[in-house]
């Protein structure tokens, strides 16, 4: 921390002392008052300000400073005041809660009180986000060593960022000030059998957003599995675990279900027509592209590549139902959905539409619910559809065909815009031996872990598929052949460290990787031939390694990864 | 730039201040109007005035409506531990208001360059 940022830090620190060390003394004072204005409606309305104010500030500055337990007291003390109904039982209970929580922070030892300071207040510089979209905040929070070591190494070989809590205490102030995206919490804490999903149950309670949450417990008893269940935990795992299967649970917790946004072409010639359903549907959360004339549709088609085209019936030049017909001469986009939209008096026309392949109809002017429901419904059904032609089931990664065509279209985009692209191919070191020796099962295993590593540490923007049994490609958009090559050579490191689990044996992979760079090799094919080879090399110097194609690989030889 | 910052909490007052200073500006503290005329009467470099909403006798915008009756008319940007409502924020002569939150530090230092460099 620069020397600005740690006075900063220490001012701040001397300010949250002094809110707790005035603490009493205020709210001696304002209890004062409190019972003063119970005394009669005079004194009520004259002091009433007062306390709103004292409520009001405590919020203000408790939040500030990071007492968030007290600043939602405050507010509940602040909206008692505010409300209709006698607020007595309420505001007296709040300066019950409020002086316990004082009366706690005043107690707890001075390196905790610093420490829930420096996680609750960071003004320093805040640090580069390395982390991929996909990569999580997990908070862990158990007090015996023993496993935690394994837990967090696997956590963080898949990228995410795993902090360790001891107590439920400065885990309970850290969800608060930093929301992770899930919560890996044992059961029993030295203060009591249940204390930690009782601490689960009311952060739950308290932020009214359930967090995903896995409970770890030395013990599988029923007593322990109840608390579990009623804190809304999403699983259950005895220890000793297997730190694989609580990454893959933790996972399918926090993968988000889908986050590209549906794609939506809308073909209008009234411009404020088309800009008033574009909006309707850009607030549900979906991208649109807007067209005003029949004609710019189909380049529209070709460059936006949209899950559903909404067309207007009237238009000049030619009707809604001639481009249903010209947009479906085209194989390709034979499934694509087709909504279109009509004023009333058009109904006699929907029946020759319906021949079109057009699948509903919506009338103007529109109800904007219907409209999105109606879109949303059809898109997602062909987004569906198509990932079940484009993807491989057990990954969920592309399948052959759909990387070959992908990699081709980022391609073509990079010979216009001028951009590198790095190819890898990846293939998993001795796969045959792992399906003999532990079983398919297991094998499968090693697959879903590569496939769901992958996913995790590399971009959205990166085309991930699964080529064949063993064998992964990746394309890297934007970066050069040696940063794909640090890239995939960590992945490697830490692919290499995971541990698989077959009947009683544990046993561990290794993968080999080949690179090759664009433009140096211009098309799809000579890309992926050129990493082919390097990969090959890789596999012959002993695998376990990543090596990277150069022009030369043709006749020279090639370089390894450092 | 030196700045006023107005605030009937001392604790909160002195918190504006440091976050402020961190950003690199000088800061004068009052705990009310008086106390606010009084130092701007005594200053004549202050350039940007961050008040505090609720206040006894006089709240933050009946400050702000004060000062501009005598002819100050230095940016004035309002605080509030709630969610600020529209009507508040489009009081007009605010540059801006900001929620007393977990966020203040960066809402605050964009809205002090907003105000000074306008």
């Amino acid at each position: 921390m620069s020397s600005s940022a740690s006075s900063l830090h220490d001012k701040l620190n001397q300010l949250r002392q002094r809110f707790i060390d005035q603490l009493p003394a205020r709210l001696q004072l304002t209890v004062g008052l409190w019972q003063q204005s119970q005394a009669s409606a005079e004194a009520q309305a004259r002091l009433g300000p007062e306390l709103h104010r004292f409520f009001h500030s405590l919020k203000g500055t408790g939040r500030s400073l990071g007492f968030e337990r007290i600043a939602l007291l405050a507010e509940q003390g602040e909206a008692a005041l505010d409300g209709q109904a006698p607020a007595g039982q309420v505001v007296e209970q709040v300066f019950v809660h409020l002086a316990e929580e004082q009366q706690r922070l005043q107690s707890l030892p001075e390196q905790q009180r610093a420490l829930a300071a420096m996680t609750s207040v960071e003004f320093s510089p805040k640090p580069v986000q390395t982390r991929s979209k996909r990569q999580r905040l997990i908070y862990l929070c158990d007090d015996e060593p023993d496993q935690v070591s394994q837990l967090l190494h696997h956590l963080r070989c898949f990228g995410h960022e795993v902090v360790h809590f001891e107590d439920t205490d400065t885990f309970f102030n850290a969800v608060i000030t930093r929301r992770p995206d899930a919560i890996i919490m044992d059961v029993q804490f030295p203060q009591g059998n249940t204390a930690g999903t009782e601490t689960l149950a009311s952060l739950n309670k308290l932020t009214g957003e359930p967090l995903p949450s896995i409970v770890l417990s030395a013990h599988g008893d029923f007593h322990s599995r109840l608390s579990a269940v009623r804190a809304g935990c999403n699983g259950y795992f005895t220890k000793p675990v297997k730190p694989l299967d609580l990454m893959l649970a933790v996972d399918e917790l926090t993968t988000p279900s889908d986050e590209e946004p549906l794609r939506i072409l809308i073909v209008d010639d009234e411009p404020e027509v088309a800009a008033y359903h574009a909006l309707l549907l850009e607030q549900a959360g979906m991208a649109v592209q807007q067209v005003n004339h029949p004609a710019d549709a189909l380049t529209a088609l070709e460059r936006f590549s949209p899950d559903l085209l909404l067309v207007d019936v009237y238009m000049p030049v030619c009707s809604g139902e001639e481009l249903a017909n010209i947009i479906r001469q085209q194989p390709e986009h034979v499934g694509l959905p087709i909504i279109y939209l009509s004023s009333e008096t058009d109904s006699q026309k929907q029946l020759s539409a319906m021949t079109a392949g057009v699948e509903a109809f919506i009338t103007k002017p529109v109800i904007p619910d219907e409209l999105v429901s109606a879109v949303t419904l059809r898109a997602e059904r062909l987004r569906l559809l198509r990932s079940l032609m484009t993807r491989d089931s057990m990954t969920g990664l592309y399948n052959h065909s759909t990387t070959t065509e992908l990699i081709s279209k980022a391609l073509a985009q990079a010979h216009r815009d001028n951009t590198e692209h790095a190819m890898a191919m990846i293939d998993i070191d001795h796969f045959k031996a792992v399906n003999d020796t532990h079983g398919h099962l297991a094998g499968d295993q090693v697959i879903i872990t590569l496939a769901r590593l992958l996913k995790t540490r590399l971009r959205m923007s990166d085309i991930i598929g699964r080529y064949g049994g063993e064998e992964f490609v990746v394309l890297l958009k934007g970066v050069s052949d040696e940063r794909a090559c640090e890239l995939i050579d960590a992945l490697r490191h830490d692919f290499a460290q995971v541990d698989f689990h077959a009947g009683g044996t544990r046993f561990r992979c290794t993968f080999s990787a080949g690179i090759s760079r664009f433009p140096n090799h211009p098309s799809t094919e000579s890309l992926r031939l050129s990493a082919d080879q390097a990969l090959y090399r890789a596999k012959h110097q002993g695998r376990n390694q990543v090596v990277t194609s150069t022009e030369q690989d043709d006749d020279g030889l090639p370089t390894d990864c450092p | 730039m030196r700045i006023l910052v107005v605030d009937d909490d001392p604790l909160a007052g002195e918190m504006t201040g440091a976050l402020l200073e961190f950003q690199g500006h000088d800061v004068l503290l009052a705990n009310d109007a008086m106390e606010a005329t009084h130092e701007l009467d005594s200053h004549d470099d202050i350039a940007l005035i961050v008040s505090d909403m609720y206040m006894p006798l006089i709240n933050g915008i009946e400050l702000l409506h004060m000062l501009r009756e005598q002819g100050v008319m230095l940016p004035f940007i309002l605080l509030t531990g709630d969610t600020p409502d529209d009507a508040l924020r489009q009081t007009p002569g605010l540059s801006a208001c900001l929620q007393k939150d977990a966020a203040l530090d960066t809402s605050l230092e964009r809205a002090v360059a907003q105000a000074l460099g306008a």
